[in-house]
């Protein structure tokens, strides 16, 4: 790990004669691997990596890098995505297998833990697992498996009768990661398993992927939070843009400016947004451009907005969720100041994405009030909520995948729109003009937050942290008073995450709304935020400003954590 | 009373077919996400097979083929035609497995001519009595095929291997790929599967008090789309429960046509779809179906 050069000499080479260029006894090994979607939009430009047998590699890159693509061609299921393989070789075990089947790969010893952890909602967790050994040798192998799965992780066992759609988010990931350990892989892939989950949890999942890796198995840890996945891996390699920009042992990688400016974040205080490719320009570049667009019907709907919808306070107070049996959320209170970020925050299953379906009507209050310019928002009905001019985002995203993102922007407007059924149909004149303007409208917004080159493509095509984007811009375009917003930069590595923050920042001032913010990015919410709620098994522990927050004791016991041991 | 009694036994029992015909349709509809059309024109494949070997093979021999020859069918029609198309959207599909209805019944009302062949089934025309009303035995047995197959099917969804990949498969293709389950296997099983209930429901369907097999059956085998609608496309009990409904609805509906005369005659051939309508109206996703909205 230490001394040896840029190149793979990492210490799963032990027990192995050294590798000649480091790659022969790679137990996976890429070759100048190009890959194309649609036959004509490249992914991924002549990719070459290896992983030694029994080492960990880390992947890091911007969102939209490459990085799925590549997983996808790994195990095998880039034509689902309708992409291909256009050149170069993948090899397990010194095999081909760049064009075979995915099920065949998995029998290869070869198994992925998707993005989003993906797992059965409707299946029991012990039922998930058996999912996972469909691929076994046989039953021995497979409760060997499960044995060793339960013993990994406890609270499966402890939970395997329950339904894997009811468990919280860390136990969600546990359960894919041990769902694709029943198939005994010698190589696993986890794509972003951190994905939205609170910093505890983050570090047991650091803790998992070094157990599972020191029984045995190589692990490709494509990940977000770089600081994780350096401090986990023994070899990183950074694509960009469909290419290996940087590699090398993981330590020395997490000295390199680059990785520090763009992946770890640690320089940036000195120099904010030095590096923050478009997202971070054109947020900051947008006043101007909206200016120069003035000439344009949009003038008078940019003076408009901030009148667009009145901003109030919003007062929850003693808000109670029950679900069946299951307590949710319990008495909890507090107070959003109009034109301030207000942020909620807690561990997986504490209960604040419950909190947002209370404040937008997706779940019924089972008692307390949440009021909002003399409304109570838990007796309204949904399309009422969004009149009152407060419109949200989703924690795992619910756009229209099969349509643009113009498309998907401009419902948004709905609210605005005046023309009806027949003048639209046929085309008339105020019609057609109210159509321009709308349009106008939602590209500004979405050149705010960095979207201008993507308006025209399917929400489909774009990776995760666009898409992400593209959610926040629609909540944006109903012009709302308050934004819900529900963990706006999961899957968003350091530099995206910068940007983002950025483009919240200025909405904000610019548009003086409110915004209550669900996120696990503690860097983020303590950097936007006026006030913070911690909750904790559906209840308020703390409510205060970041530094009150920061330095509460319970917080840090629940939530938190001490800081972050450097052991490794 | 009597009269209702019995119609409502009646109805059950004719329900019990439908829910046979419609668990085929969830089946294919869960694995492939198809709309399968030729699902009526498998059900008489199986029942002309039945019909034209009993008399050689003897009832049940040719019961088992036939059963065996609706299953390969369908599993053909899987592999062959729909595994080339899957990404294709629902429509194409649907319309796909119209066209590949045509040519089947097509072929088999050629076949079949004007003559009505026979199943030759051992339980023949006797009915039996249940408290005062008089059911056609043969009814009686495939209800009773019907509790039995539910409950085997429920024990291999729930325990067999099998099972839960169809089931992950189902709720999510493409991670059940990455965890190595073979997603063309599980549709053609599902195939195969609702091929030979459907074969099952095409014996019990062409039995007395039905005339027998002619190229019809196909037709009235589409009765169990109503039921398999209004149940939610892809619910296993919504199927049974939505076939026992449009079972019930048939033969009231039929029975008391006598006294609504002036909603005109044949008044059984709407009701069906007069019901799922009206379900559809107060629960769009059917009595049991997932509901389209995610989980946020």
């Amino acid at each position: 790990m230490r001394g040896g050069g840029p190149v793979a000499e990492a210490r799963g080479a032990t027990g192995s004669s050294a590798a000649t260029a480091g790659t022969r006894d790679a137990l996976l090994e890429v070759t100048d691997l190009h890959v194309s979607y649609a036959g004509s939009v490249q992914a991924l430009r002549g990719v070459s990596l290896w992983v030694p047998d029994g080492g960990i590699v880390a992947v890091l890159g911007n969102n939209g890098a490459g990085k799925s693509t590549l997983l996808r061609a790994i195990s095998g299921t880039l034509g689902r995505e309708g992409g291909a393989i256009d050149g170069g070789s993948i090899h397990v075990g010194g095999e081909p297998i760049g064009r075979r089947g995915a099920s065949d790969v998995v029998r290869r010893g070869v198994l992925q833990v998707p993005e989003g952890r993906r797992v059965f909602a409707a299946l029991t967790v012990e039922e998930n697992l058996r999912a996972g050994g469909t691929a076994a040798r046989d039953a021995a192998a497979r409760d060997r498996a499960r044995g060793e799965v339960y013993d990994l992780f406890p609270i499966l066992r402890e939970r395997r009768r329950q339904r894997a759609g009811l468990l919280s988010g860390g136990e969600q990931q546990m359960l894919a990661i041990g769902r694709a350990l029943m198939g005994s892989p010698r190589l696993l892939l986890l794509d972003e398993p951190s994905l939205g989950l609170a910093p505890l949890i983050v570090e047991q999942i650091g803790e998992v992927i070094t157990e599972i890796n020191r029984q045995g198995t190589s692990v490709v840890l494509v990940e977000q939070n770089a600081a994780m996945a350096l401090r986990v891996a023994d070899h990183a390699f950074v694509l960009e843009v469909g290419q290996i920009s940087l590699q090398g042992p993981a330590a020395e990688l997490a000295r390199t400016d680059e990785v520090r400016d763009r992946y770890l974040g640690v320089g940036a205080e000195a120099a904010p947004a030095t590096d923050v490719p478009a997202a971070g320009a054109t947020a900051t570049d947008v006043p101007p451009t909206g200016a120069t667009a003035t000439g344009a019907p949009s003038a008078d709907a940019g003076a408009a907005r901030p009148a667009g919808a009145a901003v109030h306070d919003l007062v929850v107070e003693g808000l109670t969720v029950r679900f069946g049996g299951i307590t949710a959320l319990t008495d909890v209170s507090f107070t959003v100041a109009p034109g301030s970020l207000h942020a909620l925050i807690g561990p997986n299953g504490a209960g604040k994405s419950t909190c947002l379906n209370v404040l937008s009507g997706v779940y019924a209050a089972t008692e307390g009030a949440a009021r909002y310019g003399g409304r109570d928002l838990t007796r309204l009905p949904r399309h009422q909520i969004a009149a009152l001019g407060i419109s949200r985002t989703f924690q795992n995203m619910a756009l229209s995948s099969t349509e643009t993102v113009l498309d998907n922007l401009l419902v948004a407007r709905h609210r605005h729109m005046r023309t009806g059924f027949f003048s639209a149909a046929l085309r008339l004149p105020g019609a057609r003009r109210e159509a321009a303007a709308q349009e106008a409208t939602v590209v500004r917004t979405a050149e705010l937050l960095g979207l201008g080159g993507v308006l025209h493509q399917l929400v489909s095509e774009l990776p995760y942290g666009d898409r992400k984007r593209v959610e926040l811009a629609r909540a944006l375009c109903a012009e709302p008073g308050l934004l819900l917003l529900d963990e706006p930069v999961a899957g968003m590595n350091f530099n995206e995450s910068v940007a983002m923050e950025e483009a919240i920042g200025t909405v904000q001032r610019e548009l003086g709304i409110s915004i209550v913010l669900v996120e696990h990015d503690m860097r983020f919410v303590m950097g936007l935020a006026d006030r913070v709620t911690v909750l904790d098994f559906g209840r308020r522990i703390a409510d205060g400003t970041p530094a009150e927050v920061q330095a509460d004791p319970d917080v840090l016991r629940a939530y938190l954590g001490t800081e972050q041991e450097e052991e490794r | 009373m009597s009269n209702l009694f019995g119609l409502v036994l009646n109805g059950l029992s004719l329900g019990a077919i439908y829910a046979l015909i419609a668990l085929g349709f969830v089946m294919i509809f869960k694995a492939t996400h198809v709309l399968n059309f030729a699902h009526g024109s498998v059900l008489l494949l199986g029942a002309y097979v039945v019909g034209v070997t009993n008399d050689a093979l003897g009832f049940w021999p040719a019961l088992l083929l036939g059963i065996v020859v609706a299953a390969l069918a369908a599993v053909v029609i899987d592999v062959v035609i729909m595994r080339r198309v899957r990404a294709a959207d629902l429509g194409t599909l649907a319309i796909l497995t119209l066209g590949v209805d045509v040519l089947m019944v097509t072929e088999l009302t050629r076949r079949l001519g004007t003559a009505t062949l026979t199943t030759g089934a051992p339980w023949g025309t006797s009915t039996v009595d249940v408290l005062g009303s008089s059911i056609p035995l043969s009814r009686v047995i495939a209800a009773l095929v019907t509790a039995v197959v539910v409950g085997v099917l429920w024990a291999l969804f729930q325990f067999t291997n099998w099972g839960i990949a169809m089931r992950a498969a189902a709720a999510d293709g493409g991670t059940a790929e990455l965890m190595g389950i073979r997603l063309n296997r599980v549709a053609a099983s599902a195939w195969g599967v609702a091929g030979a209930l459907a074969a099952v429901a095409g014996i019990f369907l062409t039995s007395f008090p039905s005339p027998g097999i002619s190229p019809t059956v196909g037709l009235v085998a589409l009765a169990a789309i109503p039921a398999w609608v209004l149940g939610g496309f892809d619910s296993f009990p919504g199927a049974v429960v939505g076939g026992l409904i449009i079972g019930v609805v048939t033969t009231l509906s039929a029975g008391y046509q006598g006294d609504l005369t002036f909603l005109g005659r044949d008044l059984a051939q709407v009701t069906p779809y007069a019901v799922m309508l009206l379900v559809l109206l107060i629960r769009p996703s059917g009595l049991f179906g997932t509901k389209e909205v995610a989980r946020v």
